[in-house]
């Protein structure tokens, strides 16, 4: 008989027997359900909890940020330097916080509300990791109560207004910004907007005065100052110890120097004419501007005197030539004490004149007769404009407004940027009031600390918290796997036993099958069949279980959670795994009472009562 | 009446010692044959060996040493050298002869209790890879009067109904052979007779042997085509031996 397939019978006869001895198998079931759901809910809570914990104090992106514990400010090239360090996940500059008030208005309803505008940039972390993207220009996130207080979602329009009070007026300026994303309510229960950078910085200079050209935003326009390294003194008769040593006090001045013609010379770029006494008023180490020069003026009223401010180290080009620049900017009188001609932007004044890119060209110096000569400066970043030849100089070296190398020495400290539009110097941001900084992994977060620190910049970040989390999680895993084995040890004890009992119990009819044509092989596989059976129950049975005790914990515990945290949570390749693991242990436990049923003999037992 | 067809079971020399505690039995068979539709009784007092030899029959024993034993399934396939199977101990082979050509009615019935009537019924035939149609499952409880029981567990029946049902699972499947180890032994005389009738009648209509083992002469001696019986005598004080053999006056 080539169809008897004895085999295919044995999982329906064991499923028969487990019925009918319904009471014995529900208890089973019951005691394998026992020591499944408890080990389901505590992989479910260690997983939740730890999970949970983890997800705030580790995975959210809040445990990763260092944040600056005062207000100062961090120029561009700080944030260039540090945006190297390794481990360095994210960092962007950040505004003065009463900046950053930003009105935001529903363009449907004319519903307005007040938020914090937060600069971002390309991978932010707390944008990116709680469900948002990254704004572009004219683009806006809002964080979850944000987006619930001004009732707007994903992909609406809202309006930014900045307002301002200039002169007494109050004015407004406007924006329209496609909401890009709404964050989870994990990134931060205060309403706030997430906006790129510059959007951010033009908010801040409107608000300051200053217009945004690009976002056709009126307003006053920053100029530059001119800084000086020092100052030459001329004077007809030598200055008295007491008027001389009085120079330095209160004028910003650190030294004067009594330096020869050829010294001057060499400060100005031109000999001044023999017979004048020469000073050099210097401040090591610090900038000379308009006040410094004025106090000095102030103090030497009444005396005849020229003061020629100068700059050392400013390096301009012209093509590949380095050229050298006199800044000369004198009045009809000083003009005369130095015997040259006066310069037609008229004399130093503290303001920027109008001509302040004009240049006396030499006279020396045939080769350059067009109208404009293009020069570059270096500086905090680079300048490039252009010179307007005004006439001509007996001076060796062209000649321009003091100013204008004031203005470049400036540029050399402070980013100044030159307008072409408007044919003007401006001056471009200098620092930041503040940063969001992300370390790339929490353990980046310690090291990171204590380098800013170490650089004098107070920090706050959740050092601590951080290694609580990872003891906590190691120790909880450890408590698990112990549990884990003492209810694997269990639940294996109970289906051995029991599975072997049932064999003993029911020798005589394993051997009438014995006698009915099933091999030994064959019964084999009936207590297998059995305890695959009971573990499936057990499982179905211990879930059902899990799934009421965890509904049951996470309500319990749901004021303490934050919306979508739950604190007992099995994640779904959990459950495959915990099936198959439950499963082949159950088979395993049979194999005691399959070895049992594949000893019986039919003889011994057909007879039994 | 079939004396011209080979035996479909045929031992000869068969011992089997077994041994227990101090004291070992041997059983000796000198010869030992079921024809085709053939009736065997198999005759004796408790501990003579009838056991034993229906074992061994059974193919759930294994002979100590045996001569020749054979069994045939079909007269177109030669005989199956049992001996040799026991030999290398083919337990599938053995299973399979069993599954295939036997059917069986234990002591107490032997039914298994998780299983209704009707499924132990069909147990066998399921096994061999087939199924009985109802109508015959019906057709036969009807016969043996126990047609209204087919959807009952057996531990509702009376004893009586449990070895009917025995039988009706050791014929249901058409085998070539029905091995009965007293099957009336636990109900009383005249129950016996009629059970013994019944499943003769049936064995016979369903042209299948029966080799049926019983302690009862007169419920047998009628019936039988062949009976064996068994001489006992104490060889030693430890060892006891019986001999199987025909009894006299019934043809072999």
């Amino acid at each position: 008989m080539t169809r008897a397939r004895p085999l295919r019978l044995i999982p329906g006869l064991a499923a028969l027997h487990l019925r009918h001895e319904w009471i014995l198998t529900l208890c089973l079931v019951i005691a394998l359900a026992a020591v499944i759901s408890p080990l389901l809910v505590l992989l479910g809570l260690k997983h939740g909890t730890i999970h949970t914990l983890r997800e705030r104090l580790v995975e959210d992106p809040v445990f990763r940020e260092i944040r600056p514990a005062q207000t100062r400010e961090f120029k561009p090239e700080w944030f260039e330097d540090v945006s190297t360090w390794p481990g360095i996940g994210f960092l962007t500059p950040t505004i003065l916080p009463l900046s950053s008030v930003l009105s935001v208005v529903r363009t449907d309803t004319g519903k307005g509300e007040l938020f914090d505008l937060i600069p971002t940039a390309a991978g932010d972390p707390l944008l990116l990791e709680n469900g948002g993207t990254v704004p572009e220009d004219g683009e806006a996130v809002l964080t979850a109560e944000a987006s619930r207080r001004l009732g707007v979602a994903a992909g609406e329009e809202i309006l930014a207004r900045v307002t301002r009070s200039r002169g007494g007026r109050t004015e407004a300026a406007e924006l329209p910004l496609l909401v890009a994303a709404v964050l989870d309510p994990r990134a931060g229960s205060l309403p706030r907007i997430y906006a790129p950078l510059s959007f951010v910085v033009d908010v801040e200079a409107y608000k300051e005065g200053y217009a945004a050209p690009a976002r056709g935003w009126t307003g006053d326009t920053p100029e530059p100052y001119a800084s000086f390294d020092g100052a030459v003194l001329l004077l007809p008769e030598p200055l008295s110890p007491i008027t001389r040593s009085g120079l330095v006090i209160n004028t910003g001045f650190g030294r004067i120097a009594d330096i020869t013609e050829d010294g001057a010379g060499e400060l100005l770029g031109f000999s001044p004419p023999p017979g004048l006494a020469a000073y050099n008023l210097l401040s090591p180490g610090a900038s000379i501007t308009a006040s410094n020069l004025r106090a000095i003026d102030q103090k030497l009223r009444g005396h005849t005197r020229v003061l020629l401010p100068y700059v050392s180290d400013v390096e301009i080009r012209f093509g590949e030539e380095e050229l050298r620049l006199i800044g000369l900017s004198v009045d009809e009188e000083q003009a005369g004490i130095l015997s040259l001609p006066q310069t037609p932007w008229g004399g130093y004044t503290g303001r920027l004149p109008l001509g302040i890119r004009d240049v006396l060209w030499p006279s020396a110096r045939e080769e350059v007769l067009q109208q404009k000569v293009s020069v570059r400066s270096a500086g905090v970043a680079a300048l490039e404009f252009d010179l307007h030849p005004v006439g001509r100089t007996a001076l060796a070296h062209p000649v321009v407004p003091v100013e204008l190398l004031g203005v470049l020495r400036t540029a050399t400290q402070r980013a100044v940027a030159f307008e072409s539009e408007a044919g003007r110097f401006e001056m471009a941001r200098g620092g930041y009031r503040g940063f969001r900084l992300y370390a790339h992994s929490i353990d980046d977060v310690p090291g990171l600390y204590h380098r800013l620190k170490g650089q004098g910049i107070e920090v706050i970040a959740e050092v601590e918290a951080i290694e609580r989390i990872q003891v906590l999680d190691r120790g909880l895993t450890r408590l698990f796997w112990l549990i884990a084995l003492l209810g694997v040890f269990g639940g294996t004890a109970v289906l051995v036993s029991s599975l072997y009992a049932a064999v003993e119990r029911r020798r005589r009819d394993l051997g009438v099958l014995r006698l009915l044509g099933f091999a030994r092989r064959h019964v084999f596989f009936f207590p297998i069949s059995q305890g695959l059976m009971i573990a499936a129950l057990g499982l179905a049975a211990g879930f059902g279980g899990y799934a009421a005790l965890a509904g049951t914990i996470n309500h319990a515990f749901a004021s303490e959670l934050a919306p979508g945290e739950a604190f007992c949570v099995l994640p779904g390749q959990y459950v495959p795994v915990f099936c198959l693991i439950t499963l082949a242990l159950a088979a395993l436990a049979s194999l005691a009472a399959a070895w049992r049923a594949t000893c019986i003999d039919p003889a011994e037992v057909i007879r039994e009562q | 009446m079939a004396e011209a067809t080979a035996p479909m079971v045929s031992l000869e020399g068969l011992v089997k010692t077994r041994s227990q505690n101090e004291s070992v039995f041997e059983l000796h068979v000198p010869h030992f044959a079921v024809r085709p539709g053939q009736m065997v009784a198999v005759i004796g007092e408790s501990g003579c060996g009838k056991s034993t030899l229906l074992d061994m029959v059974a193919l759930v024993m294994a002979p100590t040493r045996v001569g020749r034993f054979e069994i045939t399934s079909s007269q177109s396939e030669g005989p199956c050298d049992v001996a040799a199977l026991w030999a290398r101990d083919d337990e599938d082979a053995l299973s399979a002869l069993r599954r295939d050509l036997f059917g069986y009615v234990l002591q107490t019935g032997g039914l298994l209790p998780f299983l209704s009537v009707r499924q132990n019924i069909c147990l066998p035939a399921r096994i061999k890879g087939g199924d009985i149609p109802a109508s015959r499952v019906e057709a036969l409880a009807a016969r043996l009067g126990v047609a209204g029981c087919l959807d009952r567990m057996p531990v509702a029946l009376s004893i009586g109904q449990r070895q009917r049902v025995a039988i009706l699972r050791a014929l249901a499947h058409q085998p070539r052979l029905v091995l009965a180890d007293e099957p009336t032994a636990a109900v009383d005389k005249a129950r016996a007779r009629a059970i013994m009738d019944d499943m003769h009648r049936l064995a016979r209509d369903e042209a299948v042997a029966v080799v049926v083992v019983t302690h009862d002469v007169d419920l047998v001696m009628d019936r039988a085509d062949v009976a064996y019986t068994f001489d006992t005598h104490q060889v030693s004080e430890q060892v006891t031996s019986s001999l199987c053999r025909p009894v006299n006056g019934s043809g072999s």
